[in-house]
């Protein structure tokens, strides 16, 4: 008898996990998601990221004060890879002009009483005005002139110390007395693709497979199927065989497709890869399960064909920001750092982020993993109570 | 005009029946509009975790990792040794690692120029960036103190000392965000965004369900048979609708959120329509052109989903490979993005954004040439349907 079940039970998953497949096959609209957007995304992001940074912005320098020390500096500026200098003024009004016109995205200025008061050996300020239009200007602005400045300030100390009548020695001891050296392991150039797509990559796999699996299930819906249809001979008792013989149809396609964009694309782009591959396996195993039983879950509510883009394309970004890949996690407000548990994608992309940029290894991501377990027994439970639902709705029908 | 009245009726008859319409639109602006706010609300992120290794225990460095606490931005972390910090920070746990060597406190008072190291993990983009800037202002204004006892010291006074310090300051001002607001600077952005969304991909819906279910030649009957009056009709309202959502977005973002604004609100509404009525027709070139409901709905999907990257607002449009550069201009939102940085950020009103107006209203030109292409199917129903 128990061996009776055990084959009835993997003849009905073999039965569903095929007729899943050829479903899928059969669908030229899935096949455009999975296939397109599933190969072509992550191919395109890399594309448009190729450089990921941003060099050389156009800034315009207002020298009114028209001494060696801002015309050094304006050198210094300009050999820099953050800055570059497009334009000379003669007064502020030309500038701003330039910068109205997009010219520019910066303006630097010097004071009147720039080198005087260097002469003087007070502090000499300088004006810097930032396009606040895109963060990146801000920030090459700002990293460069804050490192023209720093390494200015590190020689005229050493001028005024030298005049003071302090040996070299003394002078540099004093100037750098606490000297130090900054690492940037992950992501050295504070590159934008690198930590976009480190983000994006996994988010894909799930987005992908979530429309793709609803806008099936909407589809059996409208031709008055039901995409939860329990094998006859079973009279309603076989729930697990199909949420795990649909799955595995999902799983098997989706590991393929999660290799792709996790190994293949990274190493097609020259993206950093710091961790092995047989971690980025593992975790996509997790990362996939999980995800297979997300989709079957939450796909019930889908009845019709396409409502799943009108009604939840805007949540790709939303899960985007909820990865915290952005704006940090730990100043997430409370609410929302609970409706981020609620999605794959967050532990996902946080692990993969950690071991394929960051270089962790599985323990480290033990916590990200045991998440994702946690995640797919809840959505597990959840798509057999929705599939037994949908049975008891339709044996209801059928009986009317 | 009598037709275009019956056209609107029967689509408020639609509405009606099947609530996707106004869920799709109003819900889905209603539900971005309160997450970007919320999630952003503080404008620039605090408490963000800083792991510090302090091998010398010293008045100085318990002084330093006090200060670094006391920053609005910083919350210090301690762990007893490199590596436990060192995996946090892999892990994401904590956004950078400050290692304060052994005898640093004695070296400095003996002017041996102690190294301190520091690594920051800049995959979390925002958390990493502000933590570098933060870690590097204190740690020069460590370094200052140090010079300034040294100075006081050989008797030096306090007006020349800042002088020898610190002899170039750089003062630094930001034009359109003063108060550097992330929130503000994504939510500008972001929630048009989902606007033009939205607006894409129910106009694709709407059109192409007639197509799918079969219904398109009942609103040729009700349009007289003129599928410009049947495409007006049903646009008339839905630049209404629009039109409603993007304005209640403009007084929501410049006036309840009071995000800066350099120009005038009432030039934004100018833009805020402008993005509207081409993105409708972004909307009908993309489902005139593939008259089938789900490819349409993929392509329209495809498209809007791209605009954010497309637009320039994070990584500028010049910084991206020279072939795609030119694509950007192809998004409706790329040209509101260009509007509202004159108006918002630099307050030129028409003199800036005059040409932006231009390209916007461009796009207007491109549904009439897919019209007979539409109406054939819409008449013919000869595509597939599933």
């Amino acid at each position: 008898m128990k061996e009776n079940y055990i084959r009835l039970w993997l003849r009905d998953f073999w039965g569903i996990f095929t007729h899943e497949l050829k479903t899928i096959f059969c669908d030229g609209g899935v096949l455009i998601i999975f296939f397109v957007a599933g190969l072509g995304y992550p191919l395109l992001y890399n594309l448009v990221y190729r450089n990921g940074i941003l060099e050389d912005t156009p800034i315009a320098v207002v020298d009114r004060a028209d001494c060696s020390e801002s015309r050094r500096y304006i050198r210094k500026v300009d050999a820099t890879r953050e800055l570059s200098v497009a334009y000379r003024c003669t007064d502020m009004e030309q500038a701003r002009r330039l910068m109205e016109e997009r010219k520019v995205n910066g303006i630097i200025y010097f004071p009147a009483d720039f080198g005087e008061r260097l002469a003087r050996m007070e502090t000499a300020k300088l004006s810097v005005y930032a396009d606040m239009s895109s963060f990146l200007y801000y920030k090459n602005l700002l990293m460069g002139s804050e490192f023209v400045m720093l390494d200015e300030v590190g020689q005229i100390q050493v001028e005024r110390y030298s005049a003071a009548g302090f040996t070299g020695q003394e002078s540099s001891q004093l100037v750098k007395a606490i000297p130090y050296g900054e690492n940037l392991p992950y992501n050295r150039t504070f590159s934008y693709s690198i930590f976009l797509i480190s983000a994006i990559l996994l988010l894909i796999v799930q987005q992908v497979m979530f429309y793709g699996m609803s806008l099936l299930a909407g589809t059996a819906r409208e031709e008055n199927r039901s995409f939860a249809t329990l094998p006859d001979s079973l009279h309603g008792r076989g729930v697990s065989r199909v949420v795990f013989g649909r799955g595995a149809a999902y799983w098997l396609l989706f590991m393929g497709l999660g290799i792709y964009i996790a190994c293949i694309v990274p190493a097609l782009c020259g993206f950093p890869q710091r961790g092995s591959y047989r971690d980025i396996v593992v975790l996509l195993m997790f990362f996939v399960t999980d995800c297979v039983f997300f989709c079957s879950a939450w796909s019930t509510f889908i009845t019709r064909r396409e409502s799943v883009f009108v009604l939840l394309l805007f949540m790709s970004p939303v899960l985007l920001f909820l990865t915290g890949f952005s704006w940090p996690t730990s100043a997430f407000p409370q609410f929302w750092k609970w409706f981020s548990y609620l999605f794959p994608s967050t532990f996902g992309c946080q692990a993969f982020i950690n071991i394929n940029t960051a270089g962790c290894d599985l323990p480290m991501a033990s916590m990200h993993l045991r998440a994702l377990t946690l995640q797919a027994v809840i959505y597990y439970f959840l798509s057999c109570a929705a599939i037994y639902a949908e049975n008891h709705v339709i044996r209801k029908r059928n009986a009317a | 005009m009598k037709r275009i009245v019956a056209v609107i009726r029967r689509e408020l008859g639609i509405w009606r029946r099947r609530p996707i319409y106004l869920v799709g639109s109003v819900a889905v602006m209603a539900f971005c509009g309160i997450f970007y706010l919320t999630l952003l609300k503080d404008g620039v992120p605090s408490g963000l975790p800083i792991g510090v290794v302090d091998y010398d225990n010293s008045t100085l460095t318990r002084n330093f990792i006090s200060q670094l606490d006391a920053t609005q931005l910083g919350k210090v972390v301690r762990y007893d040794d490199f590596r436990q910090a060192r995996e946090d920070m892999q892990k994401g746990q904590i956004t950078s690692v400050c290692v304060l060597p052994e005898g640093m406190f004695a070296d400095v008072q003996a002017q041996r120029q102690p190294e301190f190291t520091f690594y920051v993990n800049n995959l979390y983009f925002l958390g990493g960036s502000l933590a570098y800037k933060d870690i590097l202002t204190m740690i020069n204004l460590t370094s200052g103190a140090v010079q300034r006892e040294v100075l006081r010291m050989k008797g030096v006074n306090e007006h020349s000392i800042m002088g020898r310090i610190r002899p170039v300051d750089v003062d630094v001002h930001l034009i359109g965000n003063p108060t550097m607001n992330y929130g503000a600077y994504l939510a500008n952005m972001m929630l048009p965004g989902v606007l033009e969304m939205v607006i894409i991909i129910i106009v694709i819906y709407s059109l192409g369900t007639e197509l799918k279910y079969g219904t398109s030649r009942h609103l040729l009957d009700t349009s007289g048979g003129s599928v410009t009056t049947a495409v007006a009709g049903k646009l008339a309202l839905y630049t209404l609708l629009f039109t409603a959502l993007g304005f209640s977005l403009v007084f929501l973002l410049y006036r309840w959120m009071g995000f800066r604004l350099a120009g005038s609100i009432w030039n934004m509404l100018i833009g805020m329509l402008l993005l509207v009525l081409s993105s409708e027709a972004v909307g009908v070139l993309i489902i005139g052109c593939v008259p089938v409901l789900r490819f349409a709905l993929s392509i329209g999907a495809l498209f809007s989903v791209f605009a954010f990257s497309m637009t320039g607002f994070t990584l500028p449009v010049e910084a991206m490979p020279a072939g795609v550069q030119g694509l950007a201009c192809m998004f409706p939102l790329r040209h509101y993005y260009l509007f509202y940085v004159q108006e918002g950020i630099f307050g030129t009103g028409f003199a800036g954004w005059h040409m932006q107006t231009v390209y916007m209203l461009m796009f207007l030109l491109l549904p009439p040439l897919v019209l007979p292409r539409l109406k054939r199917a819409y008449v013919n129903l000869n595509f597939p349907k599933k």
